[in-house]
């Protein structure tokens, strides 16, 4: 792909949209918290918006990175920002209430440690690498985080006191009659793995599509958001596993909305920057050939 | 006994599923254009040569069709933790997975042709409306056959990983299977029609794509009608043969020798096909012939 | 997206850049400290198994003949795709035999797997040439050798014009497998080494038994093992900015930068994985 990639110009800073999308993705993982504090499920989908709030970020970021022209593919990106986030964020989850601020700690630790192999050792020497390794992976572990706050109820590993929701318990109907199960949980069924590449694509997204010399800052920014609500949607189909009918359906409902508004959205941000709009046209004369 | 035909069973029909599923997979993904010769779709306007295919740049297959296959099976398997029939949940699931697909290939093209804006590739939206729906009936054979095998290899051959992991690994494979087998004849043999047959497209004549066909002006789904007749079979075939003889060698060989059976098997085939690209290899220097004289001078 | 990569300078030599090497043998270290205070034996003896997975995967990657976009279009050898997940494909399809043949014993589900790699890419491979020679008509060229270095047979008078060369050579498609071997091998020696350790235990952490909790061993183990088989498959990745014909291509030689950088990934994301657990 001979796509020159610039450095952005104009448009929200960087480092505006990483305060928002850490502040936005905290904020919407503690209020999914309210669950626990509550005892209802009711407030799964703050996890929901949470994820989307770091998956915003996070495209912004393979943006950045993006610009120095990194070797292999954009899609690349996404995988290793979830596949350290992954990492992380199962390692934060034991720490119940606290998990969110381990997850960012320790995702940080492992995305600056990857940035200086990939930099110092591997010789790739591009200035922002640490940087954009340690952001995506602390927004790998935090969407991976928000989305399964909204599968599940709750982030933490195992059950927390009276509130029996947690990624490793589920429960199984057998004869009416409601037993606890580990191998139908969020775990115990690997419906992380699903969530994990909902992330990875959706991050990656924004940017690989909206990449080339039109690109425009609000539009693949609205292009992932749309990709987080459409996430988000299928994660809401997912929960019904595994909480209560209700919260998915609230779930999938603001998942629904969202989506829509962001869809219609960029399609109209697409309309103002394509060159023309046409239906069952045949491809304009173009002088010299 | 029993077990072992029931397993020799299944195992065939994982492989005709898989062989289903690769060749959808490589229609699928030439109709859209996704993979490494739409780097030549997205080059062309560049150049100035305007067109009407399809842009469909998710990310990579593999990581695409991961999550495509993850998703159905995450999906079923939600739907079968809810005492819902099998079939019916991975209909469901892999409804719903084409469903995410369709929306993803549409904001991938709108955004890739809005940013080449600059050289004047207009949006069509009957492209959007007449390929997205052909590449989501692929994409549904596709996920569908796929998650179907997975679900086999955990419900029926008792393979511990769950179907949603299940689906990340194999729609992973699936896609690079496919990709690496289809991308060259799509990229190749059909964008470059016009250049000389039996030879690399020279690096000279990149994004100078073919866009007139027989009659008017060529699209995606002429491209879908002549990658089906080859590139799609043989992914088709390479996938089914992965899956089919991965499954074949475990199943009837595994008990033989604490699981060395399986080992001496696998390596035997593996040795196989090493036999046979080779004959190829050869047979084609022989009969192609080299296009330059080989140079005399040793260095 | 190769070409994004074609214009770049980084990457360009292919020494070992000696601070670096030294400041990440200390993290290193520090890692199997800090794995040894909390975890004891147990623990290092998984992290052992993890790093030793870790390296293959990071050096199989160098194996895989992967010529990204220009592939496609007959201009460059190799597999019209992307090598970490061209890699992963195969390395993920060893991980499925392997974790197959988990009960059998470390030996035989390492050796299963890697198998199971090496059929993958023996498939894929040969499938690539097929195309090329039945399909298009174009014989099997490298444009990094004057001779391929198993078979002796020349290659330049088989490079079409205006082209770096096409298909699959016989030492391209040997690589492919040996990467598809060490592949499946890495992947699975992760996750058998952290099945170990979750099913010692869990258990005690869960307060459940052995049968209870081994849904959620295995697919902990498989996402880790997942996870990290793709953080080191990209970091090989960027080592070979993203194509590389297989082992005769200059590129190749960087491969020892590339171990240390698999070694101490591994060992970061590998001591998160069995910590999990344990403190």
């Amino acid at each position: 792909m001979s796509v020159k990639v610039e450095v952005i110009e104009g448009g929200v800073p960087h480092q505006k949209i990483l305060i928002a999308g850490l502040v936005l993705a905290v904020i919407g993982l503690y209020l999914s918290y309210l669950n626990v504090i509550v005892g209802t499920q009711m407030f799964a989908f703050f996890g929901g918006l949470a994820a989307i709030a770091a998956l915003v970020w996070g495209s912004h970021t393979i943006k950045v990175l993006a610009s120095y022209g990194i070797g292999t593919g954009v899609p690349s990106a996404g995988m290793i920002a979830f596949g350290s986030g992954v990492i992380a964020f199962l390692f934060a989850t034991k720490y119940g209430v606290l998990a969110p601020i381990v997850a960012i700690v320790l995702a940080a630790v492992i995305g600056a440690i990857l940035g200086y192999l990939a930099n110092e050792v591997l010789s790739m020497h591009i200035p922002v690498m640490i940087k954009s390794l340690t952001e995506m992976a602390v927004v790998g572990a935090l969407s991976l985080m928000g989305f399964s706050a909204m599968i599940t109820g709750s982030f933490a590993f195992s059950p927390q006191g009276s509130f029996i929701f947690s990624l490793t318990t589920g429960s199984v109907k057998v004869l009416g009659m409601s037993l606890p199960s580990y191998q139908s949980s969020y775990i115990g069924g690997a419906l992380i793995a699903t969530v994990f590449l909902l992330g990875a694509i959706a991050i990656q997204h924004g940017f690989n599509a909206c990449l080339g010399p039109g690109w425009k800052q609000d539009r693949m920014l609205m292009l992932v958001a749309e990709c987080g609500f459409l996430s988000m949607m299928m994660c809401a189909i997912m929960s019904v596993a595994l909480i209560s009918l209700a919260a998915a359906i609230l779930s999938f409902i603001v998942g629904l909305l969202g989506w829509y508004y962001t869809y219609t959205k960029y399609i109209e941000l697409s309309k103002r920057d394509a060159a023309a709009w046409l239906d069952a046209k045949p491809i304009p004369e173009v002088e010299g050939h | 006994m029993d077990n072992i035909v029931f397993s020799i069973g299944i195992t065939a029909l994982a492989g005709a599923l898989a062989t289903v599923a690769g060749a959808a997979e490589d229609v699928e993904s030439d109709i859209g254009s996704q993979g490494d010769p739409n780097s030549q779709v997205q080059l062309a306007p560049q150049m100035g040569y305007i067109h009407r295919i399809y842009n469909k740049a998710i990310a990579g297959e593999p990581p695409a069709w991961g999550l495509w296959i993850a998703l159905g099976a995450g999906i079923a398997w939600a739907f079968m933790a809810m005492q819902i029939n099998p079939i019916l949940a991975i209909v469901l699931g892999a409804g719903l997975a084409t469903f995410v697909q369709g929306v993803y290939s549409t904001t991938a093209y709108l955004g890739r042709t809005a940013s080449l804006s600059k050289f004047g590739q207009p949006v069509y939206i009957d492209i959007i409306k007449s390929m997205t729906t052909v590449t989501m009936a692929h994409a549904f054979v596709a996920i569908f056959a796929t998650v179907t095998l997975c679900h086999l290899m955990n419900a029926a051959l008792g393979h511990p990983f769950p179907l949603p992991l299940l689906g990340l690994v194999w729609g992973i494979a699936l896609g690079a299977a496919g990709s690496a087998t289809g991308n060259p004849y799509y990229g190749k043999e059909r964008q470059y029609q016009t250049q000389n047959f039996g030879a690399g497209v020279p690096i000279s004549a990149s994004g100078n794509i073919v866009r007139y066909a027989e009659a008017g002006e060529r699209n995606s789904l002429d491209n879908g009608f002549f990658t089906a007749k080859l590139g799609g079979p043989a992914s088709g075939v390479c996938f089914g043969l992965i899956v089919f003889l991965e499954l074949w060698r475990t199943v009837l060989f595994e008990k033989i020798g604490a699981g060395w059976g399986a080992i001496i098997v696998g390596v035997i085939i593996i040795l196989i096909f090493t036999i046979i690209d080779r004959y190829i290899e050869v047979w084609a220097r022989k009969n192609y012939g080299p296009y330059t004289k080989p140079e005399e001078t040793s260095s | 997206m190769s070409a994004l990569g074609g214009a770049k300078p980084a990457g360009g030599s292919t020494g070992i850049a000696p601070v670096p090497t030294l400041i990440s043998l200390v993290i290193f270290v520090i890692i199997f400290a800090i794995m040894y205070m909390y975890g004891g034996s147990l623990g290092v003896t998984a992290l052992i198994g993890i790093v030793i997975g870790g390296l293959l995967i990071g050096f199989g990657v160098h194996f895989v003949p992967v010529g990204g976009a220009p592939a496609a279009m007959g201009q460059a050898p190799g597999i019209a795709t992307g090598v970490a997940m061209l890699a992963a494909g195969g390395g993920l399809a060893g991980l499925f035999g392997g974790a197959w043949a988990a009960s059998q014993g470390t030996l035989v589900a390492v050796v299963t797997g890697a198998i199971g790699g090496g059929l993958m890419l023996a498939i894929t491979c040969f499938f690539v040439n097929f195309v090329y020679i039945y399909g298009m008509g174009i014989p099997a060229a490298s444009g990094k050798v004057k001779k391929d270095p198993i078979t002796g047979d020349s290659q330049p008078e088989y490079k079409s014009q205006g082209t770096e060369g096409h298909g699959l050579p016989f030492v391209s498609f040997v690589g492919g497998v040996i990467g598809g071997i060490l592949g499946g091998a890495g992947g699975t020696l992760i996750y058998l080494m952290l099945l170990d350790v979750y099913n010692a235990s869990l258990p005690g952490v869960m307060k459940a038994t052995a049968v209870q909790v081994e849904p959620i061993a295995v697919s902990l183990a498989g996402m880790f093992a997942i996870g990290m088989f793709l953080v080191i498959a990209v970091l090989a990745a960027y080592n070979i900015t993203g194509t590389i014909e297989g082992p005769h291509d200059p590129k190749f030689k960087r491969f020892p930068r590339a171990l240390i950088a698999s070694a101490v990934a591994s060992a970061l994301c590998g001591v998160a994985a069995i910590m999990l657990v344990m403190v």
